[in-house]
């Protein structure tokens, strides 16, 4: 792994980037909106993989940061009416202090315990969003965020999160690929050994968790702006756990593959909601299959049949 | 806050209040703990199950009108058999996988069973009546207490007693609590450990079939009870120990303390302060107050 | 637009499959929770919108055009709700929203609809917000709010003549703006009454022993308290065997008059309750009602019909309404319609006022009694409070 994405990965990342930047010609309010839904989510479940897929634990809490960046930026921009590039900057400082913070204390643990525990600091900030009425407006959500003129309306909005996201995603994969990247992943592989060989495991899995932290941050500020509000269920544990079963169903130990999780998750619920009441069902019957028959998932499928197909035309 | 220290009797009905709530989370968390010690599985299901413990209690109890012991015993069977069903055909599948997969199988199970509930018994909230004999208040003296909480509180020991004797004095309990330490050592031994799986399991899920039962008349059978008694049972279990009968136990009475007298002297907060609680035992003392501490990379 | 860019936005809209439909026919997009915890008041909710849909359809629609439904389930989650109010906008092109529950959702859809300008008609969120600081020319409500019913338990208070009270509540929005509703209202009926306590559960607390041992303690001869579903059935039974309902008046706001509870609690239903509630299956005293009843009963299979039905139902009609008035879909056409609109339902008359978008919904209220023959609590005597404060 070097700091150069592979040619094919490359080219299909500019077509997607420029796909979506012609999006708008098309004039629909509704493709528009799901676009930008999906990469907000995209990136947020991109960043819960830092942990689960690079560092090997597995964070029940991540929508704390998502809920933590979307209260920062969403308060400084309306409570104390800060410029955007004041505020989105702040926002995503403050949710990785917090994320530093409950790392320090997290990565004293492994496994189960890890997650309990991440899951316990989550439920915090909820409890705190939800009590804290004067600042975050409580369970009736902080409602009517203040966004900036030149973004308050759908395509120069779809733009900002356009350039947002992919400058997020490009940075984060060079953190991930890096020599930090691949330390990650000898922690991942084998804890103990990553500890022979020198590597400080435990600032490594603290270290991801803040660049996690980080990019939830950032997906959580523009969902606030694009919502014109933040709720507490941002914070819940129910976040958490759907953007875990986003990345998994992408594949966790692919770069991408939580993204393309992110964006087969959330069509098919949009889709399910059409036409059922029954989305737990069949959330339900995907965690099984994901479980039962694709523990890589969707990318782990792909490439299972990519090989296949290699070795029957090699044959 | 004022009445706790005027008041000796107000004191007693908060211990009293405090005991019979843990009892009752201590039936549930003892089947958590209890599958978890041996099977290495954390169930979130198992919040699902207990809430169909609660369900079968109004089909047999309320409307059926079988009796409310009937209820008890229909809700412990039925959930054994669910408990046989999930073993067999979706956990045996994953014991050698990562604890992740294992969680995510859970709330798989978590999720379908909330839609199962909702297609057989409704969104209402329903409601269960007290037991003829249980109905009212006890005279203890110095004041009356409810005696369905009293019953409560008297169940929960029984409980733990029966389990205790079940897991330390019996040899079926020690080969159980070989198989927490070392499987592999048994089934070369020619152990059935499989059996041990299911059994365990089996008695696990029917103690939260029982819990929601008894449950079932404070605690009005509806949509989403499941949510809010699977975090109790973690908080419960955590602080006690994972697989621990005594953690349990004694988490439980925890639990219960800090939730009332919380509820008393920091009204709002008792909540915020049952996470507290659990963030300091995990950092403190990960492995809970009667578990021990596991070597790394289990 | 070009002719080609009109083409590709046609093109777009069929690839996201919002065009086809005919252009006869008003849509009406609704909201309520249909899975989870929220599919208590959800399912029971869409019954009443479908059938209110039913009825104008039979009629022959809206100056000929007949309503059609777009359903989203909110899941109670306020960001899902807002998603689906957009994609209900922007996909199959709802010229209306209507639905709502709990405040936060009912605020998310309130935002979706002034950016979008779409008129939203609020029909069970009760939040003061919406129609206060929260107002847009585009919201209306249909439901009461926090201060027409504490104000009617002020009333109710000072009816009875109570002088020491208890207030218990659910700690969120709901339970704080129905405190402050109680906390105003008793400053006009009952000044000299005494607020001895405050206390305040969890939303989705199971456990009140802790609450009820303090009331208990206290002496208060009055309970005010917005418990609603579940969480007063819990409340009851838990508090039973300590006897508190002979020891007190329990006032409450939440609608746990209505059949749904009491039904289901049968006679498990404390003694000294007042409450309130929408809709009496039972209760005829609006003419219109009695049909409206058989028709529901026909529709749900039973002979007593649940309270929800109602509320969705009304919010049809005023839409039904609006859109006859106004012989358009054009929101500010539907929104300038709806200001100071009346109409008949059959729980009475309900008018829109101008200036705040609120109707004037009234609620129910009286003691719940036992009654000869019948196996559940009903209400007796019904009065109608009106939402009105002076």
């Amino acid at each position: 792994m070097g700091l150069h994405m592979p040619r094919g990965t490359l080219i299909v990342c500019l077509l997607i980037v420029g796909a979506l930047a012609l999006l708008p010609l098309l004039e629909s309010r509704y493709l528009i909106d799901l676009a930008t839904e999906i990469m907000v989510y995209a990136l947020f479940a991109l960043s819960l993989n830092v942990i689960i897929g690079f560092s090997g634990n597995v964070s029940f809490g991540h929508a704390a940061y998502f809920a933590i960046g979307g209260y920062v930026n969403a308060i400084l921009l309306t409570t104390y009416g800060w410029p955007l590039w004041l505020s989105f900057p702040a926002a995503v400082v403050l949710s990785a202090l917090a994320a530093a913070f409950v790392a320090y204390f997290c990565t004293r643990l492994t496994d189960i315990y890890f997650a309990m525990l991440t899951l316990a600091f989550s439920m915090l900030v909820w409890a705190i969003a939800f009590k804290w009425r004067s600042v975050t407006g409580g369970d009736d959500g902080f409602v009517g965020v203040a966004v900036p003129a030149f973004i308050d309306s759908r395509v120069p909005f779809f733009y900002f999160t356009l350039v947002i996201v992919t400058g997020s995603i490009a940075l984060l994969w060079t953190i991930c690929h890096s020599a930090f990247g691949q330390a990650l992943v000898a922690v991942r592989e084998n804890l103990t050994r990553a500890g022979f060989i020198g590597v400080n495991t435990r600032m490594m899995r603290g270290l991801a968790f803040v660049v996690a932290g980080t990019f939830a941050g950032v997906a959580g500020a523009i969902f606030a702006m694009y919502n014109r509000g933040v709720y507490t269920e941002s914070a819940f544990w129910t976040e958490s756990a759907q953007v875990l079963i986003m990345t998994l169903l992408g594949g966790m130990y692919s770069f991408f593959g939580p993204a393309i999780g992110a964006a087969v998750l959330y069509i098919l619920e949009r889709f399910a909601n059409e036409y059922t009441e029954y989305w737990p069902t069949v959330a339900g019957l995907i965690l099984l299959v994901i479980v039962l028959v694709l523990p890589e998932g969707l990318v782990g499928l792909a490439r299972r049949i990519g090989a296949r197909l290699v070795r029957r035309s090699g044959a | 806050m004022d009445m706790l220290l005027s008041n000796p009797t107000f004191v007693l009905i908060q211990v009293l209040n405090s005991i019979s709530l843990g009892m009752n989370l201590f039936i549930i968390a003892a089947g958590l703990s209890l599958i978890f010690g041996v099977l290495r599985v954390i169930n979130f299901a198992h919040g699902a199950f207990y809430m169909f413990g609660a369900y079968i209690m109004f089909t047999v109890a309320q409307e059926a009108e079988l009796g409310f012991v009937t209820g008890v015993v229909a809700a412990a069977a039925g959930l054994a058999a669910i408990a046989v069903v999930v073993e067999r055909g979706l956990f045996r599948w994953l014991y050698d996988k990562e604890h992740l997969m294992q969680l995510l199988l859970t709330f798989a199970i978590v999720l379908l069973m909330g839609d199962l509930a909702k297609i057989i018994w409704g969104t209402d909230q329903l409601s269960v009546s007290y037991p003829d004999a249980l109905r009212g208040a006890t005279d203890l003296g110095v004041t009356f207490y409810p005696t369905y909480r009293l019953m409560l509180a008297v169940i929960g020991p029984l409980i733990f007693l029966g389990l205790w004797l079940l897991i330390e004095r019996t040899r079926w309990g020690r080969l159980t609590r070989a198989a927490t330490q070392d499987m592999e050592m048994l089934s070369a031994l020619g152990i059935n450990v499989p059996m041990i799986y299911i059994v365990i399991f089996v008695i696990g899920s029917a103690l939260a079939g029982v819990g929601g039962a008894l449950a079932a008349p404070i605690n009005s059978p509806t949509p989403g009870m499941d949510a809010t008694i699977i975090v109790e049972c973690f908080v419960i279990v955590i602080i006690g120990g994972l697989g621990s009968l005594w953690g349990s136990f004694v988490g439980a009475l925890i639990y219960g303390f800090v939730f009332n007298f919380g509820s008393v002297i920091v009204p709002n907060w008792q909540d915020v302060f049952a996470f507290l609680l659990l963030m300091a035992v995990l950092l403190v003392r990960p492995w809970g107050l009667y578990g021990k501490p596991e070597r790394e990379g289990h | 637009m070009t002719p080609t860019m009109r083409i590709t936005a046609a093109a777009a809209a069929l690839f996201a499959g919002g065009i086809g439909a005919a252009q006869a026919e008003i849509k009406i997009g609704v909201l309520y929770p249909t899975s989870g915890t929220g599919a208590v008041y959800g399912v029971p909710a869409m019954q009443g919108h479908d059938m209110a849909v039913d009825e104008v359809n039979a009629a022959g629609g809206v100056n000929g055009e007949m309503l059609v439904t777009f359903a989203r389930d909110t899941k109670l989650k306020p960001a899902a709700a807002a998603a689906a109010a957009k994609e209900l906008i922007t996909k199959d092109n709802v010229d209306v929203l209507v639905g709502g529950l709990s405040s936060a959702v009912g605020l998310a859809i309130s935002e979706v609809a002034r950016q979008e300008g779409v008129v939203y008609i609020a029909t069970i969120p009760k939040t003061i917000q919406m129609t206060t600081t929260k107002l847009h020319k585009h919201v209306f409500r249909t439901s009461s709010h926090t201060d027409f019913e504490g104000d009617a338990m002020a009333q109710i208070v000072a009816q009875l003549g109570k002088t020491k009270l208890c207030d218990i509540q659910l700690d969120y929005a709901y339970g704080h703006d129905l405190a402050a509703g109680i906390e105003k209202g008793l400053k006009r009926h009952a000044p000299d009454v005494e607020k001895v306590i405050d206390l305040r559960s969890k939303l989705g607390a199971t456990d009140y022993n802790a609450q009820i041992t303090q009331i208990l303690g206290t002496g208060c001869d009055v309970v005010t308290s917005g418990l609603w579903g579940s969480h007063f059935v819990n409340f009851a039974q838990q508090a039973q065997p300590f006897g508190l309902f002979d020891q007190v008046v329990y006032i409450s706001g939440g609608e746990i008059a209505s059949h749904e509870i009491a039904g289901r609690m049968g006679k498990d239903y404390p003694d000294n309750v007042w409450s309130n509630t929408y809709e009496l299956w039972y209760d005829h005293t609006v003419p219109a009602h009695e049909k409206f009843q058989a028709d529901l009963a026909a529709r749900a299979g039973t002979k007593e019909t649940a309270m929800w039905p109602v509320l969705a139902y009304i919010g049809v009609k005023f839409i039904a309404a609006a859109a006859e008035k106004a012989g358009s879909t054009d929101a500010d056409q539907l929104a300038a319609a709806l200001e100071g609109m009346s109409i008949d339902t059959p729980v009475g008359p309900r008018t829109i006022d101008p200036e705040t978008h609120q109707a004037d919904t009234g609620q129910f209220w009286g003691p719940m009694v036992r009654k000869e023959g019948v196996d559940y609590r009903v209400m007796d005597p019904v009065t109608y409070i009106p939402a009105k404060i002076d």
